[in-house]
C-alpha cells in the first residue's frame, strides 16, 4: 500500500520536482509537496483505490503529514469499515 | 470524465417551478422599494433580510430540525435564480449567500450538535446575521498564507489578527474565522472558529465603501487578544483548510445562481428596449449590431444556467464538484460582466444613467470575478483538475 501511495505522490503531486523517492516520514506538508489542491486529488485517489470515505473532519495533519501517517490512516479506516 | 447522465437536460418539477414563481412575486413585491436611494446611501435593509428569512430563503437547504427548509440543492439553486430575477437588490442577495454558504454550511458540516443548535436556528430565522472572515490585508488569493494566530490558553484560544473585506461584518452577530494554530504546518495548521460579536477582543471597523453591491455592508474585523472558548472551535485543530474548502465549494456552486435570474431579467429588458426604441425609422433590434449583442447575451444566459444546474445536480448526487463549481463560477461571473456591458451599450446614454437601473448591474457584476476566488484562481483550480 505505501508503495502505491508513494508512487502517486511522486507522479501526481510532485510533478514539478525531480523527486524519485520519498522516505516514509518525509514531511509532505512542510516540504510543500502536499498543498491545498494536492490534498483534494490525494483524497480522491485514496477513496477510489481503497474504497473508503474520507470524512471532512479527518483531513488533519495527523492523517496526512507523511506517507506512514497516510498508510496508518487508511488501515484504520479499512479495519473500521470491515469490522 | 463527466457521466453521460450529466449531459441530459435537467427538468424542474411543477412544484419547483411553482415555488420559483412564488419567490419571483415575493421579491418583486417586497424587496425593490427605494433601491436607487438605498444603494446611493450604501444602506443595508434589515427589513428585507427579515422578509427573506420569513419566506425561508436563508434556511432553505438546511435541515428542518435546525429551523431550515430541508430543500435539495437543485431546488435551492432554482429559488436563488428566482430571487435574482425578482429582486434587483444584488447586495441583499449577496449578503444572504455569503451567510448561507460560508457561515451556515460550515457550521452544519463541521459543527458539534451544540453549535448547530445554538447558531443555525437563529441564522435561518434571520434573527442573527453571519459573516465569514478569511481574507487578510496581506493574504487574498494566497488565502492559506494568513497571519492571524490562535494560541492555546487554558480552556480555550486567544486569537490575534485582522480580517478584511468581511461581508456582513457591520451587522453580523456571528463570525466564522480562520487562524493558524501551527504556522509550520502551512495550510494544515489552520483552524476554524465561530466567534460571537460580544466576545472580548473582537471589534468591527467602519464599513468599507465599494463600487457595487453597496447595500451589502463590508468591513474589517480586528481580533486583539480575542478570547474564544474551546467549544467555539469549528471542527478539529488543523481542519481549517478543509472547512474553508467545503465552504468555497458550496459558495462557488451556488452563489451565482441568482445571477442567472438577473441575466434573464437583463435580457428581457434589453429585448423590450430594442423593440421599442426607434432610430433611423426602425426598432434598434432590427440592426444586426444590436441583435447580435442580444443573441450573445442569450447564449451566455443559457450556458450559465446549464453549468449552475449541472453542478447542483452533481452535488445532489454526492459527487465531487471541485472542478465543475470552478467552471460555473468562472463562466457565470465573466458572462454577467460582459452581458452587463452589452446591456449598457444597447441602452446607449440611458444605460449609463442611474435612473435606468442598467449600469448598476455592471458595478454589481465585477465583484463576482473577485469574491469566492478570483477568475484567475478558478482557472488554477480547473488547470489542476486537468492534471496541469
Amino acid at each position: 500500500m505505501i508503495r502505491e501511495i508513494h508512487d502517486y505522490v511522486i507522479t501526481e503531486l510532485a510533478t514539478d520536482r525531480e523527486l524519485r523517492t520519498l522516505a516514509v516520514e518525509d514531511d509532505l506538508i512542510a516540504s510543500g509537496i502536499l498543498d491545498s489542491m494536492g490534498i483534494v486529488k490525494l483524497i480522491q485517489f485514496i477513496e477510489d483505490r481503497y474504497g473508503i470515505q474520507v470524512e471532512d473532519d479527518e483531513v488533519i495533519p495527523e492523517n496526512f503529514q507523511h506517507l506512514a501517517a497516510i498508510e496508518a490512516f487508511i488501515r484504520r479506516k479499512t479495519a473500521a469499515s470491515a469490522g | 470524465m463527466p457521466s453521460s447522465e450529466s449531459l441530459v437536460e435537467l427538468s424542474l418539477s411543477a412544484e419547483q417551478r411553482e415555488l420559483m414563481e412564488r419567490v419571483r412575486d415575493f421579491a418583486r413585491r417586497e424587496l425593490n422599494d427605494g433601491l436607487i436611494e438605498r444603494e446611493a446611501r450604501s444602506e443595508f435593509s434589515r427589513e428585507a433580510w427579515s422578509k427573506c428569512a420569513a419566506l425561508g430563503i436563508q434556511g432553505l437547504p438546511f435541515p428542518v430540525q435546525y429551523g431550515g427548509g430541508g430543500a435539495d440543492v437543485v431546488t435551492t439553486v432554482a429559488v436563488m435564480e428566482a430571487l435574482g430575477y425578482g429582486c434587483r437588490d444584488a447586495g441583499l442577495i449577496f449578503g444572504i449567500n455569503a451567510q448561507m454558504w460560508s457561515v451556515q454550511m460550515p457550521i452544519l458540516h463541521f459543527g458539534t450538535e451544540e453549535q448547530k443548535r445554538r447558531y443555525l436556528p437563529k441564522l435561518n430565522a434571520g434573527e442573527w446575521i453571519g459573516a465569514h472572515g478569511m481574507t487578510e490585508p496581506n493574504s487574498g488569493s494566497d488565502a492559506f498564507a494568513l497571519a492571524t494566530t490562535a494560541r492555546k490558553q487554558g480552556d480555550g484560544y486567544v486569537l490575534n489578527g485582522t480580517k478584511t473585506f468581511v461581508t456582513n461584518a457591520p451587522v453580523a452577530d456571528v463570525f466564522v474565522v480562520f487562524a493558524t494554530t501551527d504556522p509550520r504546518l502551512g495550510f494544515m495548521g489552520l483552524t476554524a472558529f465561530v466567534l460571537e460579536r460580544s466576545f472580548s477582543g473582537l471589534s468591527v471597523g467602519r464599513a468599507i465603501p465599494k463600487m457595487g453591491l453597496r447595500t451589502s455592508p463590508m468591513a474589517e474585523v480586528v481580533l486583539d487578544e480575542c478570547l474564544v472558548p474551546v467549544e467555539n472551535r469549528l471542527g478539529p485543530e488543523g481542519a481549517g483548510a478543509q472547512v474553508f474548502r467545503v465552504s468555497m465549494e458550496w459558495e462557488r456552486a451556488c452563489i451565482l445562481a441568482s445571477y442567472v435570474g438577473t441575466m434573464e431579467r437583463q435580457l428581457e429588458n434589453c429585448v423590450r428596449y430594442a423593440r421599442e426604441r426607434k432610430q433611423f425609422g426602425r426598432s434598434i433590434g432590427k440592426f444586426q449590431s444590436v441583435a447580435n449583442r442580444i443573441v450573445d447575451m442569450k447564449l451566455r444566459l443559457e450556458t450559465s444556467r446549464h453549468l449552475i444546474y449541472r453542478v447542483a445536480a452533481r452535488k445532489a448526487r454526492g459527487e465531487d464538484v471541485t472542478m465543475d463549481a470552478a467552471l460555473a463560477k468562472l463562466h457565470v461571473s465573466e458572462s454577467f460582466v460582459q452581458s452587463s456591458l452589452d446591456a449598457i451599450q444597447i441602452h446607449g446614454g440611458y444605460g449609463y444613467t442611474t435612473e435606468f437601473e442598467v449600469e448598476r448591474d455592471l458595478r454589481d457584476a465585477v465583484a463576482a470575478r473577485l469574491y469566492s476566488g478570483t477568475s484567475e484562481m478558478q482557472r488554477n483550480i480547473i488547470a489542476a483538475g486537468l492534471g496541469l
